[in-house]
């Protein structure tokens, strides 16, 4: 019986492990797994040796995962291993109570297993209070396999947010572990390239504002394009006060209500305006009352017709702008140290969605001549 | 390759479209305009934003909302269609009929308030017209008019404050009615729709306007009343009228070219705040002071005008009033009053919201709950 055990931990060892395959496996897993819980609290530590893993074959599937990370483990070291956890734990600056509720937040979960992500997490600079709260909150994560983690936390320090900064996010957005790599890169990417915030502003952002995570890199864009163009705020604003948090719709509203009630300009090429534009934080930070009150100076009543009226036009005539609002959303971003993206990004603005006629009669004549000149040469 | 060559160069030709514009419109596009190119609507806004937040002070944010932001319409049914029913289809959009709705506040109140209430003819609205709107608030918009079962349109949608001129004007069954400056023609319209007219002259200067009166009169009257003397539709100047026909009619409507306040916003086309008609502004109040002597002067002694624009401007509107009132004084000797309105302006309170502090006259200031108007309208009496 042990000795088919091995063999079929040996197999898994093959069997390059998938996140899928983890996931269906989990309600067996389950109920022997809490079987064991109960088991070895009760005998505290002796005898039952062979409990957890030989009565269902399937409950081996998360050892051989605990084994590729320590090869020395022995499969029948169930109670000792948990005492071992809880004392690593507690030498982690865990207390008493908090040992006891992550072992407990996801039964079923190898005490082993959880070492690991809390470890993790501990590595990456967070405390350990706020690590049993996101993983009370989120308790997904301790499923994770250790690789991903490993791998996920290396990309995160990458990406600047060790050291005390990924508290905030773990509480916003614990989707930040679990998500695809794929798509956090995609998110950065917008925010670097087409928005061309800085190496720390994107840490700032991801900091400030972790929501931005889970929303689509296009709309994210289109958000920033809406702040710097037609709002005429700076990349150093938009991270100061968490406009990327704000969802567009919301942020449309008041500020085309405020436009057309001639409180708010957007800002000409030398920041000039010619009425004292209110402050972001009073426009979009504070309650719908209250920006009625203090910011619009309007009444409640006239702000719900007007919702009414731009949702309107907007599913109306998604591409032309409104009359009342002046700029329209094409333009180039100046350039600042990260010459490579902006240049491309200048390009495909010129070429295909240029903002006015000259600019695009300068790129034909020049091509022209181009091509006369070669055909001279 | 030589070939090749010129045969491609002639290639880049075409496409730089030298050969097909005539000589006479080819003109080198400068690159770099010096100086940067701003839309009318632009510049309408940043005049507005110069005189009006003077003249109306706190009220002007919210006007401006409202200007920028969609209008609302109302339904003028055409009473020589199938009224009725369309009455009750237009009820069952939940619109409501302001002017039926004002006229029963008016019958309320003498009762309660015997001794205010002034002698009848000198507010009596225009009878017969009806004209739905939503109510306050709702955003709600009115299907296009149809063609009704008598071979007319069911309604005709206008701006719902044009139609106060019209009802101030207190037409009584068999008068000569001149409306001066008729296009496009929705006033003209409700005038037929009264049923009082005996005579009714439409004149426009511009002919392609008179062109979209005839259509609209085409499509809303049948033709024995459009026809018979009964309406004259003409392409005079306006400003002559007290030669052509001095004395004449029983009630004028002098509803003057203007800035036209919310389509100055909106568009772009025939914009009046152009550069190119900086001048034609410019003029604009003197227009209207002599197209608005020329319509007292039409009018029979003891008989109304309604003097009326869609403009905000005081300049274009109070001023302009007084300004007439004192050109006929002083040249021609003749006395006018102005008929005072605040009575009709309190039946109106429900639908419409009014400026509180003018002079003479009436202004209807738009509002993003009663998103009408601007319309402002003033009635004279000629006395002698």
């Amino acid at each position: 019986m042990a000795a088919l055990g091995r063999q079929v931990s040996a197999w898994y060892h093959l069997i390059p492990l998938t996140w899928a395959r983890m996931s269906r496996q989990t309600p067996q897993k389950k109920m022997t797994a809490s079987s064991l819980c109960k088991l070895t609290t009760a005998s505290t530590g002796g005898g039952l040796e062979e409990v957890p893993c030989v009565q269902d074959p399937a409950c081996r599937t998360h050892l051989p995962q605990c084994l590729l990370e320590k090869q020395s483990a022995p499969v029948d070291g169930g109670p000792w291993e948990r005492e071992e956890v809880i004392t690593s734990l507690l030498d982690m600056g865990f207390s008493d109570v908090h040992v006891n509720e992550l072992l407990t937040v996801q039964p079923g979960t190898h005490p082993q297993q959880v070492l690991d992500i809390v470890s993790e997490l501990i590595l990456l600079g967070v405390n350990p209070e706020p690590v049993c709260v996101a993983l009370k909150k989120s308790p997904q994560l301790l499923k994770l396999p250790v690789m991903h983690m490993k791998k996920r936390s290396s990309y995160l320090r990458k990406l600047g947010l060790g050291e005390g900064k990924l508290r905030r996010v773990l509480h916003c957005c614990p989707e930040i572990l679990t998500m695809r790599q794929r798509d956090i890169a995609n998110t950065v990417r917008v925010l670097r390239d087409k928005c061309l915030f800085t190496v720390q502003q994107v840490t700032e952002i991801l900091h400030r504002c972790p929501y931005v995570l889970r929303e689509d890199p296009g709309e994210l864009e289109y958000k920033f394009q809406y702040a710097y163009f037609r709002m005429g705020v700076k990349h150093a604003d938009v991270v100061r006060t968490d406009f990327l948090q704000y969802s567009i719709t919301k942020t449309r509203q008041r500020h085309t209500f405020l436009e057309r009630l001639g409180r708010y300009q957007t800002p000409d090429k030398k920041g000039q305006t010619q009425v004292p534009n209110p402050l972001l934080r009073d426009i979009l930070r504070v309650s719908e009352a209250e920006f009625l009150a203090r910011t619009a100076r309007s009444s409640a009543e006239e702000f719900e017709v007007f919702k009414k009226l731009l949702a309107r036009e907007e599913e109306e005539e998604p591409e032309n702008p409104m009359p009342g609002d002046k700029s329209t959303m094409h333009g180039t971003v100046p350039q600042h140290d990260d010459p490579a993206p902006s240049v491309s990004w200048a390009e495909g603005n010129c070429c295909e969605a240029g903002p006015s006629n000259v600019r695009l009669s300068v790129c034909e004549n020049f091509r022209f001549k181009c091509l006369v000149f070669i055909i001279f040469d | 390759m030589a070939a090749l060559v010129v045969r491609s160069v002639r290639d880049l030709l075409k496409r730089a479209d030298f050969a097909k514009v005539p000589r006479r419109h080819r003109h080198k596009k400068k690159w770099a305009a010096t100086e940067p190119k701003f839309p009318a609507t632009r510049l309408a806004l940043q005049n507005f934003d110069m005189t009006y937040s003077m003249q109306f002070g706190e009220l002007w944010p919210s006007i401006r909302v409202s200007l920028l932001s969609e209008q609302k319409y109302g339904a003028l049914v055409n009473n020589f269609g199938a009224w009725d029913h369309v009455s009750a289809e237009l009820e069952q959009l939940n619109a409501r009929d302001f002017v039926n709705k004002a006229h029963a506040r008016g019958e309320q109140e003498p009762e309660s308030s015997q001794t205010a209430a002034p002698s009848p003819a000198s507010w009596a609205c225009s009878p017969n017209l009806r004209c739905f709107t939503f109510t306050r608030g709702d955003v709600s918009r009115f299907p296009p008019a149809r063609l009704g079962s008598l071979g007319v349109m069911d309604y005709y949608l206008m701006d719902a404050a044009s139609l106060l001129p019209v009802l101030a004007l207190g037409l009584q069954p068999g008068d000569t009615v001149l409306d001066l400056c008729a296009a496009p023609g929705g006033k003209t319209l409700a005038l037929l729709q009264t049923g009082c007219c005996r005579n009714l002259a439409a004149n426009d200067l511009s002919t392609s306007r008179t062109g979209r009166l005839q259509k609209i009169l085409y499509s809303y009257v049948p033709q024995d009343i459009r026809d018979r003397s009964r309406v004259r539709v003409t392409s005079w100047d306006g400003r002559k009228w007290g030669e052509l026909e001095g004395d004449t009619y029983d009630r004028v409507l002098v509803d003057v070219p203007c800035t036209t306040d919310r389509h100055s916003l909106h568009e772009e086309e025939n914009n009046i705040f152009q550069r190119s008609r900086k001048k034609e502004r410019q003029i604009l109040p003197m227009l209207q002071v002599q197209l608005l002597a020329a319509g007292l002067l039409a009018t029979k002694p003891g008989g109304y005008v309604v003097y009326s624009t869609c403009s905000l401007s005081h300049l274009q509107n109070e001023y302009v009033v007084q300004g007439a009132i004192e050109l006929l004084a002083n040249q021609y000797s003749i006395e006018v009053r102005v008929e005072d309105l605040s009575h009709f302006r309190k039946l109106f309170m429900d639908t419409f919201s009014f400026f509180p502090s003018c002079q003479v006259g009436e202004l209807v200031i738009p509002n993003l709950m009663a998103n009408f108007g601007p319309m402002y309208f003033c009635k004279m009496c000629r006395l002698t």
